[in-house]
């Protein structure tokens, strides 16, 4: 019970996964789909932290993910290492990245962070797609090392598992002194300042732990896909998750991954995967029109959390 | 030596395309203090359109086309505002679904393929330099639409409203003038201009649909160059991106001069000119 009150966001997300997980794996399309949305939703939690809790909406998750997924593609394929082994890499390389951009324009307005995320990423791309010799270029790398036999049930409870761990970090954090002076940052900057809380080094904290979360991400696609082009993650993904943030909601901790799991059910509806963009930005336009909280935003008005 | 007064040249007539996208994006960032992310998108719509009618009849249904598009924008900027959302932040982020919807129909409808068409053969030399009359034409194109601007902001009583609600966006409302019809008559003409720029694209380099994202990026980037302030900083700003642009797309690799526009974005933004002073503003 008393676990239930301090970190009911972690079993939430638990007891869904386990459910969703006995359903999925009747049938091997539906894990793979099931697998897709956790590794999304991990990105899509990312995204929340930065946006709904430190304020910076970040255009450049995707492209996290994206330096996760190569470190550990290229540290596994080309020198050999564990995945376990590549694994704190994957983690750590987008994290310096996102730390040392956030530290660069996190002192700035909202907007001007936005567009150093952007350029950020398109950076990346361009970096990816170009250094041919290690990223193989618009080829891209295949034969990426599977992790326990590459089992789809065991693979689903490994990202459920990282995922779990995520939403946990997040939870811990904002129940922390540092989640609350994040709550005070994004209430009033001014305030926060004069409470001598470090406005800057504290948003580059937040981003980097998203950019963190992303790299996790990104080391799950590689090791259950097995292969990665310019086109697997980066600004599509960045888009993506955007959106799914925004229909399930920013400031709910589980809203994103809400927002995740609805979308990735809705995309399979979708009759070509050309159409995905104008339903994805249609549906983002709607949510900001109707409910602007996103949907856990609806069922919980009183924010309990 | 005459390698680079050419790459030069080149890049300022490349450059006024930047200029004619930075001019809207100039005037969303003073008037609405927002983004709209979809301009790009507008442009590359513009020249999907242009190209499969060709002619005088594909320049007005591709104008036609991204003025809608800037219509829909306008549409959900006066949508979100009626519903109570006004932070930048928002609209930015409305417009950049905007932008992926615009991206996704133009590649459901025309697919994959390369937006370019020719209109004029054969190049002028001038002084050693290969000057092609397209590009005349773009920099032509460019200059009269940055004095139109110009002469409507500082000549005209819509201009004079159009910089009190940029100024000072309550105090114009109390004066009787109708900021928001004002901020969204501003989304319209950005679909004008993109529209104009996109086409101008169309018949020179050309261009395909993924384009919509990098060129708000230069553009964006254009107009805050010289300081979000006024049409021909805006203007100038995309004449010097062109000109770094053509300089490293010729003395460097390709990737190298794909980044260029970016690097100076970054930095322009990390020196902190931009929104830099509304850092203490977050207070209503």
């Amino acid at each position: 019970m008393s676990l239930w009150r301090a970190r009911p966001n972690t079993l939430v997300l638990v007891g869904c996964a386990i459910l969703a997980g006995a359903v999925a794996a009747r049938d091997p399309a539906w894990l793979d789909i099931a697998i897709a949305i956790v590794i999304n939703a991990l990105v899509a939690l990312s995204v929340g932290l930065t946006f709904g809790q430190a304020g910076i909406l970040s255009a450049a998750q995707g492209s996290f993910a994206a330096i996760g997924a190569y470190t550990t593609a290229i540290l596994t394929l080309k020198l050999g290492w564990s995945p376990w082994l590549a694994l704190p890499f994957a983690i750590a390389l987008p994290a310096g990245l996102g730390y040392g951009l956030a530290r660069l324009v996190a002192r700035l307005a909202p907007l001007a962070v936005a567009l150093a995320t952007l350029t950020m990423s398109a950076m990346i791309e361009i970096v990816l797609r170009s250094w041919d010799d290690l990223t193989g270029g618009y080829v891209g790398l295949a034969g990426i090392p599977t992790v326990w036999s590459g089992q789809p049930i065991a693979f689903y409870a490994l990202a459920v598992v990282v995922l779990a761990m995520a939403v946990l970090a997040y939870e811990n954090l904002m129940l922390s002194r540092f989640g609350r002076g994040l709550t005070t940052i994004r209430a009033d900057r001014a305030r926060a300042m004069a409470d001598g809380i470090p406005v800057p080094g504290l948003l580059s904290a937040a981003f980097a732990l998203a950019a963190a979360m992303a790299g996790a991400g990104g080391w799950l696609y590689a090791h259950y896909f097995s292969y990665l082009g310019p086109g697997s993650l980066g600004t599509e993904l960045s888009i993506s998750v955007l959106l799914m943030m925004v229909v399930g909601g920013a400031r709910n901790i589980l809203g994103p991954v809400a927002g995740a799991v609805i979308l990735g059910v809705l995309a399979q509806l979708l009759p070509a995967q050309e159409v995905q963009g104008l339903f994805y930005g249609g549906a983002l336009i709607v949510i900001l029109l109707v409910a602007r909280n996103g949907l856990l935003g609806l069922v919980r008005r009183e924010g309990a959390l | 030596m005459a390698y680079i007064a050419e790459l030069i040249v080149r890049g300022v007539f490349l450059g006024a395309v930047y200029g004619l996208l930075a001019l809207p994006m100039s005037l969303t960032f003073v008037t609405v203090g927002s983004i709209d992310f979809a301009l790009g998108s507008y442009a590359v719509l513009a020249a999907a359109v242009g190209s499969t009618f060709g002619g005088i009849v594909g320049i007005g249904a591709g104008l036609g086309a991204a003025l809608a598009a800037a219509a829909a924008m306008a549409a959900i900027f006066a949508g979100l505002k009626r519903v109570g959302v006004d932070e930048p932040i928002t609209i930015s982020l409305a417009s950049f679904g905007l932008a992926v919807a615009i991206g996704s129909l133009i590649l459901w409808v025309w697919g994959t393929r390369a937006f370019v068409l020719h209109s004029y053969e054969g190049v002028w030399v001038m002084l050693g330099i290969r000057i092609g009359p397209q590009s005349v034409i773009n920099l032509a194109i460019g200059l009269l639409l940055l004095a139109l601007v110009f002469f409507l902001l500082y000549r005209t009583g819509l201009g004079r409203m159009m910089r009190a609600a940029a100024i000072n966006p309550l105090g114009a409302e109390l004066s009787g003038i109708p900021v928001t019809a004002l901020q969204t008559g501003t989304f319209v003409s950005g679909g004008l201009l993109g529209g104009v720029a996109g086409l101008l694209i169309l018949f020179s380099a050309g261009l395909d649909f993924t384009a919509g994202l990098s060129l708000t990026l230069s553009g964006f980037g254009a107009a805050i160059l010289f300081g979000a302030h006024g049409p021909i900083r805006a203007f100038c700003g995309g004449i010097l991106m062109g000109v770094v642009e053509a300089l490293s797309a010729g003395l460097a690799s390709g990737a190298v001069s794909a980044m260029v526009p970016l690097v100076v974005v970054m930095i322009v933004l990390a020196l902190g000119t931009v929104g830099g002073a509304r850092f203490s503003g977050d207070r209503p």
